[in-house]
């Protein structure tokens, strides 16, 4: 019997560490409690996995320190409807079996803290065989086949970037692992190396095989302390078994790991920027060309890759270039991970062969809206990327035809609205993200996405006129096209496309100064029904500005000069007597 | 080498150039703000973008190198889209004045603060021949003129206004005592040009075509030239010796002057157009406005400015001892004021509101009441009363003020029923004046029955005749107006002249917001107005009010400028990029990045609100100096160049080697010269060599007028020899 519990920053944020304790505490064996990193079903978190001596699991979810007594009788009687209450539904468990696992296959299972289960599950075997069976062209030529792209979000081919690094002349060479994941809504690099950190470390000494790199450098932000810490121990056990250093698997091939934090600079996850600030200048991205295959880091040719991307590789070598290749559509091939969050019922992370459909994700394996209102529209890719509304949602997760709507693959993030969220302001939010991470550098990034964020400040209150939807087309296809990087290039997508399937609500800002979401404060009011209202002073007692007068068993009535459109009021009503107009 | 073809032009390029270096070597230009040889290509501006056929994304020329057959438009929609839409959003958080707000709001756009500056540094001589590229009269216009720059002088925010137009009569003085100033005159073009109206836009217009190699002619219908300025501008404020002396300069350029010859009698503008290659009509409005109040028909109603020609002509009418004067501008004040001379007893200046709206000087109206004219405002006449057919009294509309109207001045209304009645023994009706129409009958006129003129090209219905001053479009004016028109009139010709059309439309300026201004950190000092004569002595007699500033005078209130336009402004190269697009910033206008500041040490000076982040200093400091002084501080929009630490530069490890500011695109970063007034002036630079240490070593000189200005390292011996700037210029 092993009780196993999900430890990744999710988990722990949710309490994971405290059930730990809770555990350790009973008369569990302390030897038969260990951690795992995160499963990616963040909505049931914590969660304990009880394995028993056949290694069946039985998955327990929103534990608590609480539960640990129970869980403790459990272990020891063996009774499994003490569990009833904790044991995993039927419905949510969907959640994993309708996954594909390649990149996220060991999170939520290993231990990552420790070596010897990643080797037990037969890990390190695909850089042993790409070092004594293959050369570096051959390990290309399978990359190639399984024709892989960057899951950074450009999903460029990966073997070309490793090809192109392999003919770049030089003795030194590097490897980079981009791990600055940045996009607001997007966790899949973290669990990745949190919860798997030896296969990263493994698909990266392929790469550094392959293009005959000596030194390996992973670029994690300082903001992911659980990953940098997992990630040094891996490095360590690694080392100590002769898996990093010189001549791994006796050949002679060496190569040694670096970790870099990085200060947090979204921008930092532009690879000419990453190399900048790993070099120790301001994070601001080079001209390209030269690309950092000619000239990166140091100057050396270098080849960034993204978490994800190597995540991916010892899968491939293990199993073969066709096999990943068989996954897929026509362009896209492989699996992608992504991190569903937002109005959705069930948010974490969700693996599924390129080919499905949005629907797939978000109603299929999301479970669809956990509010009562419809579906409106998702963002892909975080503030680089665009929004897919509700009448696309069979659109299939395909480079191009995800591209065709205007929005990205992305590295993976998916935030999903439903009918409450207003995009004018959703596309607010994204630009005021980019303004504020914007390096400073070329002007149509740093002055275009302020002014454009001030236009839907402006729009949002209630302030715009009649042809800043036009203005904002024309200053967002001149960043577009006149901005250092990709940052700039891709930051008014969401203005965009959220101009492209609602300029309806663009317009009802502009002109009506109406809101039709209801969520910019400055132009809605909150009124009581007063046919509706029961009189039950809830509202009142609430009103943070005393702005609600009634006496009880009476309609009440909100001072409208008074109100701060907090939305307590309407939140806090039972009967629906409060309305936002 | 690489064949490829830039707009069209094939060219060859070294291998591994860039496309920008393929270009210039080439004499294609393509802007640029970051890109310097000096240092690695940066890539921040975006302006050198290019198109290049088959790749879909833009080009920075700067660091794309050429390739085999590639075909590159440097000039394209998109790529002047692009660069365009970069300018404005530059320009949008680019928070500094080009020139100072007395120069834009100059009609001639002269430039106040560069001769006031030049004052306060005593270069009496560069001031001069500064005001006269824009004024060919300054002692007259100085003395007269209603100073549109003084209205818009920002140090009035602090106490006053600097006394601009009283500091360009006293230069001009100072150039008429001695030596005057001549301008060179260019070789001769061959083309003659007849100007009609010897005013100041005539002679305007005739100066500086004669500068410019053209000969000219001004016809005149007066015995003497000076137009209004001599036959409308009374003896006191314009003494005409001063205004001769002024004209006889003109003169001495080569302008042939024909008096007493009249349009319409002695020729038409289609005969002089058939012996000349372009003709300039400047006839003025000679034609005093009626009121249309009954009664102006009477004997002793006369308008005011065939008043005042009578007086300086000699002949003044009969005024009597009770005289009223309707109308309150500057024309109501000459009335009044000449009446008083004439030894009128009671002068009344009747005006329809109070002396708040009144468009006249306000030293005027002070300097006329303390000589004892009467004001009646709020009054309007209703009726001029006479008795035999001569005026004997006035009957007054009492009136009070309302809503303001389209000029923003509150509108006056009638209070019902309310009136009063002053005897007078003659009226005089000074509300404006008029186009008289007959003269230019050959010509549109619009529907206010002025001559129709193009405003940007000067253009009129006949081809080769042009048309400015007081007889276009909007009528009568101030002369200043009429001389901004001759100045871009005279450009508009003389390009017509070699068979081109010239659009004079003023470019692209940077400005800042007035609103955003902070004057708490300036010191108050009262402004200087000249000395006038006591009002019991000046009231008998025709002698000149002012007497004009003595020399330190002048100084002392020169150097009350605040300075407000920029240094850098003629070698300005954001400025210049800007002026190359059609760019409306406007439309982005926004939050400013950075507050207006100000740090100086001994040589450079500091302005991070100018900053457009080009980088080149930053850059230059640590690539070429190995010394990183400065660095870029915070992020995106408030992205700053700051020394470390935000130290000021003295504390840093900065060595002053200027090569920032040598590279600095823009007014950013400044080297401050050698006068203690700061003025921006067209400086010519030049390379020269002095030997430091046995070593030779290039310097860059900039010199204006014949003086030294600035000395500024560059090369590695001067930037890392240690002299000071002043050691420097001992070398040369």
């Amino acid at each position: 019997m092993r009780i196993v519990i999900g430890q990744g920053s999710c988990g722990i944020a949710a309490g994971a560490e405290k059930v730990r304790k809770a555990l350790l505490n009973t008369n569990i064996n302390k030897d038969d409690i260990s951690i795992t990193g995160c499963i990616g079903m963040c909505y049931l978190e914590p969660i304990v996995d009880i394995y028993d001596d056949n290694n069946k699991v039985t998955r327990l979810v929103q534990v608590s320190e609480n539960d640990a007594e129970t869980i403790a009788q459990f272990v020891e009687s063996g009774d499994k409807s003490l569990l009833d209450k904790l044991i995993v539904s039927d419905e949510d468990s969907e959640f994993l079996t309708k996954q594909t696992r390649i990149a996220l296959r060991n999170c939520g299972i290993l231990n990552p803290e420790k070596i010897d289960e990643y080797i037990g599950a037969g890990g390190y075997e695909a850089i042993k065989k790409a070092l004594t069976e293959m050369t570096p062209e051959e390990v290309i030529d399978v990359v190639k086949t399984s024709g892989i792209g960057g899951r950074g979000g450009a999903g460029f081919p990966t073997w070309f970037k490793w090809n192109a690094a392999r003919s770049s002349e030089g003795e030194e060479k590097y490897l980079i692992c981009n791990a600055d994941e940045g996009d607001p809504g997007a966790f899949m690099d973290r669990a990745v190396i949190e919860s798997d950190p030896h296969n990263l470390i493994e698909g990266m000494l392929i790469g550094a095989y392959a293009i005959g790199a000596k030194h390996a450098v992973v670029y994690v932000r300082a903001e992911y302390p659980l990953a940098i810490k997992r990630l040094k121990k891996a490095i360590e056990q690694a080392k100590e078994k002769g898996l990093i250093g010189n001549n791994i698997f006796g050949t002679d091939f060496s190569c040694d790991f670096m970790i870099k934090a990085g200060a947090g600079a979204f921008v930092c996850g532009e690879e000419t920027a990453l190399i900048e600030s790993l070099e120790g200048h301001r994070g601001m991205p080079r001209l390209k060309p030269p690309f950092p295959a000619q000239s990166g880091f140091w100057r050396k040719p270098s080849n960034i890759n993204n978490v994800e991307t190597f995540a991916n590789i010892a899968w491939i070598i293990n199993n073969g270039g066709e096999a990943f290749a068989a996954m897929g559509t026509e362009g896209s091939k492989g699996t992608k991970v992504f991190a569903v969050t937002g109005k959705v019922k069930r948010s974490g992370l969700v693996e599924i062969p390129m080919g499905k459909t949005l629907r797939d994700v978000i109603f299929d394996i999301g479970g669809g809206m956990k509010t009562d209102k419809d579906f409106k529209a998702v963002q892909m890719g975080g503030p680089s990327g665009g929004c897919i509304p509700a009448e696309l949602i069979d659109t299939v997760i395909d480079y191009k035809a995800l591209g065709a709507t205007g929005a990205i693959m992305g590295s993976g993030g998916m935030v999903v609205m439903d009918e409450s969220t207003c995009m004018v302001g959703m596309a607010k939010f994204f630009l005021d993200f980019t303004a504020k991470e914007s390096c400073g550098k070329c002007i149509h990034c740093r002055i275009g996405t302020k002014r454009m964020l001030e236009m839907l400040e402006r729009i949002t209150k209630g302030e715009g006129k009649e042809g800043d939807i036009e203005l904002l087309e024309e200053l967002c296809y001149s960043i577009k096209d006149g901005a250092l990087c990709g940052l700039g290039q891709t930051a008014p997508n969401p203005v965009l496309t959220t101009i492209k399937y609602f300029r309806d609500e663009y317009e009802a800002h502009i002109k009506d100064k109406k809101c039709p979401a209801g969520e910019c404060s400055d132009l809605i009011e909150y009124k009581i029904d007063a046919d509706k209202c029961k009189g039950c002073t809830l509202c009142a007692r609430n009103c943070p500005v005393n702005a609600i007068s009634g006496t009880v068993k009476n309609p009440h009535v909100i001072d409208t000069d008074k109100c701060i459109k907090c939305g307590k009021c309407y939140t806090v009503c039972k009967f629906g007597a409060v309305v936002k107009e | 080498m690489i064949n490829l073809t830039i707009n069209g032009k094939a060219i060859t390029a070294p291998e591994g150039s860039t496309i920008l270096e393929a270009a210039r070597a080439n004499g294609i230009d393509i802007p640029t703000l970051c890109y310097d040889k000096a240092v690695e290509v940066y890539g921040a501006c975006g302006l050198c973008v290019v198109e290049a056929e088959g790749i879909p994304k833009l080009l920075r020329s700067c660091s794309a190198k050429v390739s085999e057959g590639m075909v590159v438009n440097t000039e394209s929609e998109r790529v002047v889209r692009s660069r365009k839409i970069a300018m404005e959003l530059l320009m949008s958080a680019h928070d500094g004045d080009c020139v100072a707000p007395c120069q834009l709001n100059c009609p001639a756009r002269t430039d106040c603060q560069g001769y006031v500056g030049l004052i306060a540094n005593g270069e009496y001589d560069a001031a001069i021949k500064l005001i006269k590229n824009k004024i060919s009269l300054p002692a007259s216009i100085g003395r007269v003129c209603p100073h549109p720059c003084e209205k818009a002088c920002r140090r009035q925010n602090v106490e006053e206004p600097i006394n601009i137009a009283q500091l360009k009569a006293f230069a001009a003085d100072m150039d008429l005592k001695a030596d005057s100033y001549m301008p060179d005159i260019q070789e001769p073009t061959g083309k003659k040009v007849a100007i009609i109206g010897g005013g100041p836009a005539g002679l305007t217009a005739a100066y500086y075509l004669t500068i410019m190699g053209h000969s000219v002619t001004v016809y005149d219908m007066m015995d003497k030239m000076g137009g209004m300025l001599r036959y409308g501008i009374p003896q006191y404020r314009l003494p005409k010796e001063v205004l001769d002396k002024e004209i006889s300069i003109i003169e001495k350029t080569g302008v042939k002057f024909v008096n007493n010859s009249k349009l319409g009698v002695d020729y038409t503008i289609e005969s002089l157009k058939a012996e000349n290659d372009a003709v300039i009509v400047a006839v003025g409005a000679w034609k005093s406005s009626s009121m249309r109040t009954p009664g102006e028909e009477l004997d002793g109603v006369y308008g005011g400015i065939d008043f005042l020609r009578g007086v300086i002509q000699g002949n003044a009418p009969e005024i009597g001892e009770k005289v009223a004067i309707c109308g309150g501008g500057n024309t109501a004040m000459d009335a009044c004021r000449t009446a008083v001379r004439l030894g009128a007893k009671e002068v009344y200046v009747v005006y329809r509101r109070t002396r708040a709206e009144m468009p006249a000087d306000k030293l005027e109206i002070d300097e006329a009441e303390e000589e004892g004219v009467i004001y009646k405002f709020l009054t309007n006449p209703l009726s001029f009363n006479g008795e035999d057919g001569k005026v004997k009294s006035i009957t007054l509309q009492i009136m009070e003020l309302g809503e303001p109207d389209a000029s923003g001045r509150r509108r006056p209304v009638p209070v019902e029923g309310k009136t009063e009645e002053i005897a007078v023994d003659s009226v005089i009706l000074a509300i404006g004046q008029k186009l008289v129409q007959g003269d230019v009958s050959e010509l549109e006129l619009n529907e206010r029955g002025n001559i129709v003129a193009d405003p940007d090209f000067f253009t009129t219905s006949i081809d080769g005749v042009f048309a400015i001053g007081d007889a276009t479009n909007r009528g009568a004016s101030i002369a200043i107006e009429a001389i901004g028109e001759a100045d871009r009139c005279v450009k508009a010709v003389d390009a017509y002249l070699n068979g081109q059309q010239l659009d004079t439309r003023v470019p692209y300026i940077s400005k800042r917001d007035e609103d955003t201004i902070d004057y708490s950190d300036r010191e108050k000092k009262d402004r200087i107005n000249p000395k006038v004569l006591p009002a019991d002595v000046r009231n008998k007699n025709f002698d000149e009010v002012s007497l004009g500033f003595t020399e330190d005078e002048a100084k002392a209130e020169a150097d009350r400028c605040l300075e407000c336009g920029c240094r850098e402004y003629y070698k300005c190269k954001l400025l210049n990029v800007a002026q190359r697009y059609d760019i409306c910033p406007e439309r982005f206008k926004g939050e400013m990045p950075q507050k207006y500041s100000h740090d100086e040490n001994a040589f450079i000076e500091r302005n991070t609100s100018k900053c457009i982040l080009c980088g080149l200093c930053v850059r230059s400091c640590r690539e070429v100096m190995k010394l990183s002084s400065i660095g870029l501080m915070g992020r995106g929009f408030k992205t700053d160049v700051s020394p470390a630490f935000s130290l000021p530069l003295d504390e840093t490890n900065c060595n002053n080697c200027g090569l920032c500011v040598q590279l600095c695109p823009t007014g950013s970063l400044t080297e401050k010269f050698n006068l203690p007034k700061q003025v921006p002036l067209d400086e010519q630079y030049s390379e020269e060599f002095v030997e430091i240490d046995g070593m030779k070593s290039s310097v860059i000189v900039s010199r204006y007028n014949g003086k030294v200005l600035r000395v500024i390292p560059n090369d590695e011996v001067s930037r890392n020899s240690g002299l000071s700037r002043e050691e420097l210029r001992k070398l040369l």
